[in-house]
This record gives C-alpha cells, structure tokens and sequence, in this order.
C-alpha cells in the first residue's frame, strides 16, 4: 500500500514538473523583483503592480514573438542578501528572460554579482547615485547628472541658496549623491562649513531635533535650503515634523529625491505646499500618453492609486525591451542587449526617451512643487538630458566613461584609454 | 434760472455750456490718464522675460510693473505671484485665468477689467512663477501692501520683508508703523523696522542704538541681521592697511591664525608675488630639460637626491630657462612688505562693536536655549519610548513573558486609529473614540492570544519567545494584506498642529506635548491599578508566588489572562499616540520593538519606576550623543547600544533593581 502511494507520488511530481516544463515553452518568462514587504514595500509594491499591468497590456496585444508573457513575482522582503538569492532562484530555477526589479541601491549592488554570473537582464527604474556601470543592467531611472545636479542648480540659481542641509537616509545612495553633491557645491563656491550632512537610519522617526539643527543654520543671514535624499517611510515623520514646526517653503525649501506621488499618498500635503521634487516624470504632465496611461493605471488599480517616475521608467524599459526583442528575433541576452542601443520610446512627459551605449536614458529633467492635492506642479522642464553614468564632479570619475556598445566597457579611462574592468564589483 | 451772483452767465447760456463741456473733457482727459492707461503695452515690452520665467532674469520686469506708478501695477503682481496670470499663445497677451467648465480657461483683461472669453487650455501657457520669482514679486508688492485694508496683505508684506529685507522697505516700513491698527502687527513692524535700521540706516548712531536696543534677543532674524555685519574677508595690502578698512584683526605671518605658507599663498593669490617652485615642479622642469643625458650640465644618472636636483634646478635658473627657487629669505622679505588682516564687509568699526558684544551677549543665551531645546526633545523621546515600553512593563516586567508581538499591538492600536478615522471624519472626536478603542481591540487580541498561545508555555520562556515572534509576523502579514503596504494617515486634531515655540530656538511640537501628558497619564494609571485595585493585588499576588495565590483563593489563570490584557490593551494606546507623530505601517510595531525591551531592561525588569528611568536614560542619551555627532543620527543609535551594553554589565538588574523576595530568587 504504501509503495503504491509512493509512486503514485511520485509520479504526479514527475507529471507536474513536466508539465510546468511544457509550460515553460509557450511563454516568455519575466521576473519581478521587488520588495512586497519590509520597509522599501512602500514604494516597491506599486512597481510589481506596474509590471503586472504592463505585461497584460503586452499579452493583449498578443504578447512577444508569438508567446505569452509570464511574470514571476518573488518578494525579497527589503532584505538586502536576499535579493541576490531571489534573483538567482528568477535566473536558475524559474528561468526568466529578463528581471525588472529592485529599489534601493543596496538591494542593486547585492543582486549584480549574481546577475553578471548568470548573464541576465535587469531593468533598474529608480533614480541612483551613478558611480556604476553592468553590462547586464539597463539604469531607466536618472542618473545623478539627470536629477541631483539639475535639482541643485535651482536651488542655487532659481532660488538663491547658499546654505545646504544634505539629509539622507544611511546607505549607499544618499552617501554617494552627498559626495557627488558635496563636491559639486564646492566647486561652485558654497563654503564647508555651508553644507550640514546628516543621515537618519531606515523608517527613522524622531526629526524634532535635526529639523531644529536645520532652522538653525539661518542665524547667518543665508538663505538654507534643504536637500534630501531620504527613502522609505522616514519621510513621513521628517514631513510632519517639518510642518508642525512650521517651516514654509518659501522660507527653507526642501527638495527630495525619493518622495514622489505615491509617498505623498500617506500624507497630509496641506502643510508641504511648495516643497519640491525633481524627477523625470509627475503625474501631473500634461500629454497624451500620460492622460491614457494614468486612465489604465486607475481603471485596473482603483481610483485613488497614483502614477509616479520608476513607473514611468519600468514602462519604457519594459516597452524597449519588447521592441528589442522583437528586432532580436528572440529573447537571448545578448542579442537583445545589443539591439537595446538607440532604442527609442515616447516617454510620458512628451518627448523621446533613448537608451544610449552607457546603458543609461537620455530624458527631462523636471522640477515640481507638492501641491495641496498630493499633485506636483510643474514647474521647470528640460530638454532631454543624457545619463551619466561617471559624474563629472568627483574627481576619481571624471576621467571614466562607460560605452558598451562600441568600447564593451562600462568603466573606461579616457585618459589611459584602457578599459579598466569590465564587472561591476567595485 | 438767471443766477443773480453771476450775471453775466446767465445772459449767456451758450458760454455756460461751453465751460461745462470743456470741463468734462478735462476730467474725463485727466481719468484717462489715470485709467486707461493700459499695461499691457508694459508687460508686452518685457513678453520674452516674463514667459521664460527663471529668476535670473525676470528682475527689470518686475521692477518695470512696481515702479510704473499704474494703478493695475498691484494686481497684475498680485495675480502673477499667485500662477493666476495666463498667456495668450497666439499672440502673447497676458490675463488673468480662471478655470471655467473642462478644460477651458476664462480670461479677463488687466486694463479693463472684461471678460475677453473662454479659450481651451491647449492655446494658453500658465506662468508659473517659481518661488524664487515669487519672492522677488512679493518683495515689489511690499510698497502696495504695507497700508493695505486687506489684514492678509499686510501680512504678506511683512512676511516678504522678514525674508528678503532691503533698504527700499525702510521708509514706507516707517511711515506704516502710526497707522497700523493692529497691534499684533503693529510690535512686527516694529520689530522689522528696528532690524533694517541696523542694517540699512545712513546715520551710525542710529543703527548702533537699534543694535544696543535688541540686545539679548535670540531670534535667528536678528542674528541673520548681525552676522552678515561682522562677516570678515582675510585681505592683504602692500605696506599699510588702507584708511577706508574697518579691521578686525590684524594678522602676523607664521602664527597658528596664519601659517607662513597660507600667508604667502594669499601673497601669491592677489598677484603679489611670485609662486614658489614646488618639488613636483622641479621634477618636470628637469625632465623637459634633458639635452644628451645632461640637464644644464649635470648628468641625469647623478639627479638622484634631493639636493642635486636643487642644484641642478639653480643651474637652469640662472640660464633663465625656469623660475628660480624662492629663498626663506626673499619669503620673508615678501611677507615682511605686506600687511595681512581680517576686514569686515560693514565700513564703520562703531557698528561692528556694537554688533559684536551683542552677538557675544546672545551667545551664552543662545547656548542656554539649545540645551533647553535638547532637553525637551529628549523628554519627549524618553515619553515616546516610555509610551511604547509601558505594555511591555506589565507583561513582560510584571508577569515574565517575553512578548515578540508587543510591537504588532502598537501597531494594531495605530491602525485602529486609522480606520475610526476613515468612518469619523472629525478629527478631534474620532481621536478621543480611538483611545478607548484602540485599548478595547488590543485588550481582546492580548487575552486571546494568553489564552491561546501564552497560557500554555507560561514555565518556557524560550518557547514563548518563538510563539510570539511568529505571531509577531503572521499578524504583520495580515495587517500587510487588510491595509496594503502603503503608510496610512492618521491626521491628528487640528488644535494638536504646529508647535509651542517659546523663542525662534526653543520649540516642540504639541503632539509631543500631548504624548508627553498622555505617558504621565499611564503611569498614574498603572500605579492606580497596580497599587489600589483588586486586580493588581491578586497580579502581583500571583507573579510572586502563583500557588501561594492560588491557595488563598485567586483564580491565576484568569488574573493572568487580564493583566496580558491589559499591558496589549496599553500598547493599543500607544500605537495612536505614536502613529499621530510617525507613520501607520505594518512595521511600526518593528521599530519599537527593541528600543522598549531596552527600555524595561535597563530600567530594571519588574519595575514602573525602572522603565520610566529607563526610557529617560535612553532618550536623554540618545539625544546627547546626536548633539555630539549631529551628521549621522545612525550612529548615535550605535553608541547608545554599545554604551548600553556596557552598563548592563555594570548593573545586569538595571537602574532600579528589586530587591528581597518579590525579586523571585
């Protein structure tokens, strides 16, 4: 009898993995890689959700070179070595073609190693502090050059500041953007003792004491500004604190790098009206495309969801990558990379995004102010600005250019004219 | 009628007529020339600037509209600054926009004040002016608005004035002061009018009187007045210092205020001297210069020290090829010609004084308010953390149950908070409804969970550990699943927003305040529960002996089963209290989670005085350490780790330990 259950056992193991082996065939496997819990699934929820939808939409359309496409959802759970084991279970044992995913830059420098290995794709969306080039990753969020300088020069030019307040949260981004930053500052005349550093750990809750630090940098006579780079959930308590302690726009003007619409969502904005952000994307951009894909967005996730940049940033890569493909013939890494140089993309905002040889976007830069609403009001827009994946204002990495098309390096010395390495373990 | 004053008039009334007309044409000739004169044509000049909109350029425009003495001047400023003022794509004009029906805009003319129609949104452009080129609109609107009826006007010129002050706003700030009603406004204008005098006034004695007169005020605005005054620039002058310097100090080369190297950089920077020749410059020099494997005569395989190279170096020098080396002596000699000094940016040394013992003076003050400010940050982190611990006191001090979920509770309590505000929409009632719900669900959830879970591994700490860790994680899935990952709002009263500021540097916010009396709350109520009730008899009957308890007649089972309840049902509470002032997320339980097994264990386990020392150790602690490293708040929270580590080995049982038989051994 129980030989019996054993081999019926077995056998419909044998017959199910069959079976998903069979499925495997008909579709196009894509992975999702973001958080669903832990402290970044705040942010990370929302682009798994942006997949799902972007993949349906593709599938409707009847889908790639013939198949369906199929997302593997896994959650690493804001656990940073998991990443890595979770993009390695998407390559080795489901398999997939492409991985879109991760938020934080941690998460992505813990997933390269094991992406460079196994040769795949990963389709970054999130705004990150440079200083990094793979062959296997595709940076669609902004470069420093495409968020943190522009943001910076308005700060200085369009609002006179002299005094910066650099507020982050402690780990890679935020230190690297404040070095890039830091430097940049100084070249352009802003004094040491002008620029206040300060890191915050993750979800970290009590502000009353750095908001006043803050205030306090104003007893010289010089207009402060605050420039912050602080992630996750901690925004909520830095924004109540600053409005309880009454801090106008106009008198400290705050501009963030990770708060977009959907953080503003588990807020009161009244209080924050004319705090500012700098993206590449806002809801609030009058186009088209934009108008149709925020209709789609809140037709399948419910009225009150909002649109934000990585979404934008996932919908054109995601679209480019089904373009490439496409000209590919076929979803094989390789191939597929090399047609992803020179694709182009209308992007939400108007205009054409377009994937260049260092991996990175050429697209606009835009400044907005949080408006009652939760909204942001545009108000400055570039022309498209190309990513820059070694920024010029460091100067270990002024001499470095990345360009794989051509050079097939990521970290080139243009002094040398050597290629210095082509992983990305650094 | 034949007017008998005038007769003349009245034989002829066609003269009377001709008067009459000709002076309607006049008035009307003088009304035109007060109204009708059109702005647009103003606005147009200066189309281009006013469309690119960016800072750097837009000054001549405004200063154009403000100085154009029509009377339209306030209103196009007014509509501008408040993204009121629409373009006309098609030919460039500027009105006033007011959304109409869809996605058309209602224009009105500045000049006549008319409707001129609806137009779609797609041919207009909206201003935007950005909050640079707003203040620059608003500091152009002060003029207007200083004696405007309007309280709100005024109050935007005052504003406009503490932020960017300028020596226009003085006259017409003076004139304002007698005819302000307000009173309010009439000590701001005051106020302002004494700073720019000190900053702006002509006659010295004046400014120095406004200075002496604000002695001992900390506001920032006036020290943003003083500093910029004694802000010094270091310069240096050939021979004497000139007559026109107001000098701060006078600074001698090669001491610890001006190194010998600084000075001569400085020299070398304004042009005064040569630049010395450096190590690397001699290496480069040489290597240029090597003519047969010589260079100026010395054979390249000898140039191996430091001084053959010098002497080499001199060799090409003295040929003219490369700058010659500069001596000690002629360095000093350079030095020794100049002048180094420190300059202050404000002319008259009467004035920087004055503004310099003020300054010292509001210094100490400044200093005493800063601690002070601390201090009550960290009371209120030291509430806070008691707040979160206080549950965790009655299971975990009183009855022994290391309890994993006692942050989920706080969270539980939060997310309560949140939904009563979903279906109460007042704020101030809905918080007063969540308090006692709050403690209601989390009461419930405790005395199910003792009942389900805890009652059976009461003699297995590390078993219960597990347990309610587990259930620590179940119950933040669940949450994850009920109100998705996104934070929610919980908005607190209004009457709760803003801060009790006490000076520009003293201030905290007054939901602080309100968590700070909501913990001294607790505590009296845990003491009255403890102390004066059957309940906390029969609990603390039965944590120092169960069977003895037992055996007088407590049922222990079901005093454990409400004092589990009771510590959850105090942690509900908390969770509304900390989730007015942080964020409602599944992990918010998580992050108190340590910081309140930290708190009860430093303090003292089995202790409500332990836990309230605890929390005021680690808050005070905490925020002594980010006064010491205010640049990485993460850090601070290692060294207080690392610090209480360090005590615990000092004094395992904590601040307050218990002694005799209630210690339990």
């Amino acid at each position: 009898m129980n030989f019996l259950k054993s081999t019926l056992a077995g056998s419909m193991v044998f017959a199910a993995l069959a079976g998903s082996a069979m499925a495997a065939e008909d579709t196009i496997k894509v992975g999702v890689l973001h958080s669903l819990s832990g402290t970044m699934a705040i942010s990370e929820t929302t682009l798994k959700d942006t997949m799902l939808m972007l993949i349906d939409q593709q599938n409707a359309k009847g889908g790639l070179l013939g198949k369906q496409l199929e997302a593997v959802v896994v959650d690493p759970a804001s656990d940073w070595p998991l990443f890595a084991e979770k993009a390695r279970e998407l390559l080795t044992v489901h398999d997939v073609d492409v991985i879109f995913g991760n938020w934080t830059s941690v998460s992505r420098k813990s997933v390269l190693p094991v992406i460079e290995e196994l040769n795949g794709l990963l389709f970054y969306p999130v705004q990150y502090e440079g200083e990094e080039s793979s062959k296997n990753v595709f940076y669609t969020g902004a470069a420093p050059n495409q968020q943190a300088i522009p943001a910076t020069d308005y700060f200085l030019e369009e609002l006179g500041v002299e005094k910066f307040a650099l507020l982050g949260t402690d780990y890679v981004y935020p230190r690297t953007t404040n070095n890039i930053l830091e430097s940049y500052l100084k070249q352009k005349g802003i004094a040491d003792a002008d620029i206040f550093v300060n890191y915050t750990p993750f979800g970290h809750s009590d502000w009353s004491k750095i908001v006043a630090d803050v205030v306090a940098l104003g007893a010289d006579g010089k207009k402060v500004g605050v420039i912050s780079t602080i992630n996750g959930d901690a925004n909520i308590g830095f924004y109540k604190e600053l409005a309880a302690a009454g801090i106008s726009a106009d008198d400290i003007p705050v501009v963030a790098f990770s708060v977009g619409e959907e953080e503003l969502a588990g807020l009161d904005t009244s209080n924050l009206v004319g705090h500012l952000a700098a993206w590449n994307y806002f809801q609030s951009a009058e186009s088209d495309v934009n108008a149709e894909f925020v209709k789609t967005w809140k037709a399948t996730m419910g009225e009150e969801r909002v649109t934000n940049d990585p979404m934008e940033a996932h919908y054109i890569g995601f679209n480019m990558w089904v373009n490439a493909a496409t000209e590919a013939g076929g979803t094989e890494v390789d191939a597929v990379r090399a047609k992803m140089y020179g694709q182009e993309f209308p992007n939400l905002t108007g205009g054409t995004a377009v994937m260049l040889p260092n991996h990175h976007l050429a697209k606009p830069v835009l400044i907005g102010e949080i408006q009652a609403d939760g909204q942001f009001d545009i108000i400055s827009q570039t022309t498209e600005v190309p990513g820059d994946a070694w920024t010029d204002f460091l100067p270990e990495s002024v001499v470095l250019m990345s360009d794989w098309k051509d050079l097939g390096c990521g970290m080139y010395n243009t002094e040398t004219e050597t290629c210095v390495q082509t992983l990305s373990n650094y | 009628m034949p007017t008998p004053f005038y007769p003349e008039f009245a034989e002829s009334p066609d003269m009377k007529r001709l008067l009459l007309a000709g002076l309607a044409l006049l008035l009307s000739c003088l009304m035109a020339t007060a109204q009708d004169a059109p702005i647009q044509p103003l606005l147009q000049e200066h189309q281009a600037v006013i469309a690119k909109s960016s800072r750097k350029t837009i000054g001549p425009a405004i200063d154009a509209i403000a100085t154009s003495g029509l009377p339209q001047a306030q209103v196009v400023l007014e509509t501008w600054g408040a993204k009121s003022m629409w373009m006309r794509k098609s030919d460039g004009l500027f009105f006033i926009g007011k959304k109409a029906d869809g996605k058309s805009y209602q224009l009105t003319d500045f000049d006549s004040g008319e409707v001129v129609g609806e137009f779609p949104k797609k041919e207009l452009k909206q201003l935007k002016p950005n909050s640079g080129i707003r203040a620059l609109i608003a500091t152009a609107l002060v003029q207007f608005q200083l004696n405007d009826p309007d309280r709100a006007k005024r109050q935007d010129a005052l504003t406009s004035i503490q932020r960017d002050p300028e020596a226009a706003h003085l006259g017409p700030l003076r004139a304002s002061i007698d005819n302000e009603p307000d009173s309010e406004f009439k000590a701001q204008k005051k106020r302002l009018e004494r700073l720019l005098t000190i900053s702006f006034d002509n006659d010295i004695q004046t400014r120095i009187n406004a200075i002496n007169e604000m002695s001992g005020d900390v506001g920032v605005d006036l020290r943003a007045t003083l500093n910029p005054l004694v802000a010094t620039t270091r310069e240096v002058a050939v021979g004497q210092i000139p007559e026109d310097r107001n000098v701060a100090a006078r600074l001698t080369p090669g001491t610890a205020a001006l190194p010998r190297d600084e000075a001569y950089g400085l020299l070398v920077a304004k042009g005064f001297a040569p630049t010395q020749v450096t190590p690397d410059d001699i290496r480069t020099a040489l290597a240029t210069n090597i003519t047969g494997g010589l260079v100026a005569g010395v054979p390249v395989a000898q140039l191996d020290t430091d001084a053959a190279r010098a002497r080499a170096y001199a060799a090409l020098a003295k040929g003219g090829t490369v700058p010659p080396i500069l001596s000690d002596a002629e360095i000093d000699a350079a030095l020794a010609a100049h002048v180094f000094y420190d300059s202050y940016a404000e002319p008259s040394n009467h004035v920087t004084d004055a503004a310099n013992d003020v300054l010292k003076s509001i210094e100490l003050k400044v200093g005493a308010n800063q601690a002070l400010d601390l201090t009550l940050d960290a009371l209120s982190l030291a509430s806070i953390y008691f707040l979160a611990a206080i549950g965790l006191a009655i299971t975990f001090g009183v009855m022994g149950v290391i309890n994993m979920a006692h942050g989920e509770f706080i969270m539980m309590g939060a997310y309560t908070g949140y939904v009563v505000q979903q279906i109460i929409p007042d704020h101030t009632v809905s918080i007063l409804v969540a308090i006692p719900l709050a403690f209601a669900v989390t009461f419930a959830a405790g005395v199910a969970m003792e009942r389900l879970v805890i009652r059976w591994l009461y003699a297995r700490p590390l078993e219960t550990l597990l347990a309610t860790f587990g259930i620590s994680i179940a119950l933040q899935q669940l949450a994850k699943n009920i109100f998705g990952t996104q934070a929610r709002p919980l908005t607190s009263p209004e009457w709760l927003d803003g801060a009790l500021v006490l000076n520009d540097v003293v201030s905290i916010s007054y939901i602080r305040i309100a968590i700070f009396f909501l913990a001294l709350i607790f505590l009296g109520v845990f003491l009255f529960i403890m102390k004066r009730t059957r309940l906390g008899l029969e609990t603390r009957a039965v944590t120092q002996n169960p069977r003895m308890a037992a055996s007088m007649g407590i049922n222990p089972g079901r005093v454990n089963m409400l004092t589990f309840g009771l510590g959850s049902g105090i942690a509900g509470v908390a969770g509304v209290a900390i989730g007015l002032f942080a964020k409602v997320t599944s992990e918010l339980g998580s992050d108190y989670i340590v910081q309140s097994f930290m708190t009860v264990v430093v303090g003292g386990v089995g202790n409500i005085w332990g836990t309230l020392a605890g929390a005021t150790m680690i808050g005070f602690l905490q925020k002594g350490i980010e006064w010491l490293n205010p640049s990485n708040t993460l850090a601070a929270q290692t060294y207080m780790i690392v610090f209480i580590i360090i005590f615990i080995q000092f004094r395992p049982r904590g601040i307050i330990a218990i002694k005799g038989r209630a210690a339990g051994d």
